[in-house]
């Protein structure tokens, strides 16, 4: 059995503290039933002054970082809805669509997280709680949501094209004679081999195998929801 | 500013007047709270503010409310066993809120679409009465080893709020709340209010550094005794499971304010009230390097 990051990957466990202790004292790292947890409170920094604070938790998946973190508020200041972007059955926050952080380059460290999509989700809540919008903007929900994502990364909005060059990113190695995923019916050598030779450059093939695989989840539970709409529930 | 003055600034910055907005929720959902219960039992249920709130110990950064539901040792108003006065109590709530059971309380929480599992940090504590002194009561215990529990609310209160040490225990209380350190309130103030004693003349950073070291030293859990059950009320498990989180971050607090001072422990004192908390957002937004869009995948 592949033992927990942490484990594996000693050194990360030991910047991820000491990224920690310099900049968030008020977090701590907790190791508890073989997971990784941050605890703590959570400063909203507006320059050197902290504008509002959060309880928080974040839980460190399994293959961290080739997953990304769990965030919690635990405060019970924001209420589970997903118009507070927070899932409405287990609590968890949705700064980000997963796939949008895996693809930066600084993802496996735990400082950019916090400075990133944590601190734009709290700055969000903070104008949210007072009827202000979402200040960067917010994604649609489910499936929708997705495509808005992946569609910026890829430069395609259409849902057919997304899951062929998501298919042909997510193989090991390129062949020119393969159709382009555009589209067009044309070879890859022939159609947009550079620009899919670009976009391997900063999405992993399993980046990119995630990425279809969250496609099909929604997908399927999209149809699943359109064909027994008695069905839905809060779970 | 010399520490003990920043100390009470900290302080001030925690303080929840009565008109403050979090004050008028908390009573807000308290009415709500007590029409549920009057309108399933009746006027019987004794019903009290506990807590912080009673204690004086009420930080703006975790506030809660504990209000208690204790019934007269006669009445079967709301069930003749504990557990029932527990689960019909329970009951009762969960016509309003999402009820939370944890070992005596009950955690209320929103059932709105608006408010879904939104804490409202309000526990209600059910019981009874041992006797007609309406002094010592008996609470349920869910899923501990003794189902029932003797305690006293008046005792409980004296005992902190007649300590002379509350601001130490609001600075540590806020202390514990940003470490994210889980340990039952009630057994870390029976913790400070042990260590302080025979401090309570000194200044209040003597007093805070005084418990930081003597966590910090103690290898083994600090025995604590719950003053309205001495010898049936076990506090030992608790204090166990916490130990190891308070001995690291009390040694680690030690060594903040030796290299970097009080401020790296409790931040700094912002003088400027002019702005906003949503302004202050509002303005930080527009210098955000690398915004993103939060996203839901249900919906």
């Amino acid at each position: 059995m592949k033992a927990p990051w942490y484990e594996r990957n000693t050194r990360l466990l030991e910047a991820t503290r000491t990224e920690l202790t310099a900049q968030y004292p008020d977090l701590r790292v907790v190791i508890e039933h073989g997971t990784v947890h941050i605890r703590g409170s959570f400063p909203v920094m507006d320059g050197a002054e902290v504008m509002d604070r959060f309880l928080i938790e974040i839980k460190f998946p399994f293959d961290y970082p080739e997953s990304i973190p769990v965030l919690r508020e635990v405060g019970g200041r924001i209420p589970w809805h997903e118009d507070r972007h927070v899932i409405p059955g287990n609590g968890e926050a949705c700064p980000i669509v997963p796939e949008e952080w895996l693809i930066r380059p600084d993802h496996d460290s735990v400082l950019a997280f916090l400075n990133g999509p944590v601190r734009n989700f709290f700055l969000g809540q903070i104008l949210v709680e007072s009827g202000q919008p979402w200040p960067f903007g917010e994604r649609s929900h489910g499936l929708p949501g997705l495509i808005e994502a992946y569609g910026e990364i890829l430069g395609t909005f259409d849902e057919h094209a997304l899951r062929r060059y998501l298919d042909c990113l997510s193989k090991e190695a390129l062949k020119g004679h393969w159709e382009c995923p555009c589209g067009s019916t044309k070879r890859l050598r022939d159609c947009h081999l550079n620009e899919v030779k670009s976009l391997r450059e900063r999405i992993l093939p399993r980046v990119a195998q995630q990425a279809l695989n969250r496609l099909d989840e929604l997908s399927a539970r999209q149809r699943k929801n359109t064909t027994h709409p008695t069905s839905r529930r809060i779970e | 500013m010399d520490t003990n003055e920043y100390l009470q600034s900290v302080l001030s910055g925690q303080s929840l007047g009565d008109d403050s907005a979090e004050l008028k929720e908390l009573q807000t959902q308290r009415a709500v709270v007590e029409k549920l219960i009057r309108e399933n039992f009746g006027a019987v249920p004794i019903i009290r503010y506990g807590g912080s709130k009673a204690k004086g110990t009420i930080i703006k950064e975790y506030y809660d409310l504990d209000i208690v539901c204790y019934l007269p040792s006669n009445s079967d108003a709301a069930g003749t066993t504990l557990q029932e006065i527990y689960e019909n109590v329970r009951n009762c709530l969960n016509k309003g809120y999402i009820v939370e059971e944890k070992t005596s309380a009950l955690r209320l929480k929103g059932n709105a679409a608006d408010n879904y599992m939104r804490d409202f940090h309000i526990d209600v504590v059910p019981g009874r009465f041992i006797d007609e002194d309406k002094s010592d009561c008996f609470i349920h215990q869910n899923g501990a080893d003794k189902c029932r529990l003797k305690t006293n609310l008046d005792v409980h209160i004296s005992h902190v709020k007649d300590c002379g040490v509350v601001d130490a225990i609001r600075l540590l209380k806020l202390w514990k709340t940003r470490k994210g350190i889980r340990v039952k309130q009630f057994v870390f103030e029976l913790l400070i209010i042990d260590l302080i004693d025979g401090k309570k003349a000194k200044p209040l950073s003597e007093q805070l550094m005084h418990v930081w070291e003597e966590i910090s030293a103690s290898s083994d859990p600090i025995h604590v005794e719950d003053p309205a059950n001495p010898s049936g009320n076990d506090l030992a498990d608790v204090m166990k499971s916490a130990w190891p989180a308070l001995k690291s971050e009390a040694t680690n607090t030690l060594n903040t304010i030796k290299w970097s001072g009080w401020e790296a422990v409790f931040g700094t004192v912002s003088a400027s009230k002019s702005a906003t908390v949503a302004e202050k957002a509002q303005r930080a937004s527009a210098f955000v390097n690398t915004p993103n869009k939060p996203w839901c995948p249900r919906g």
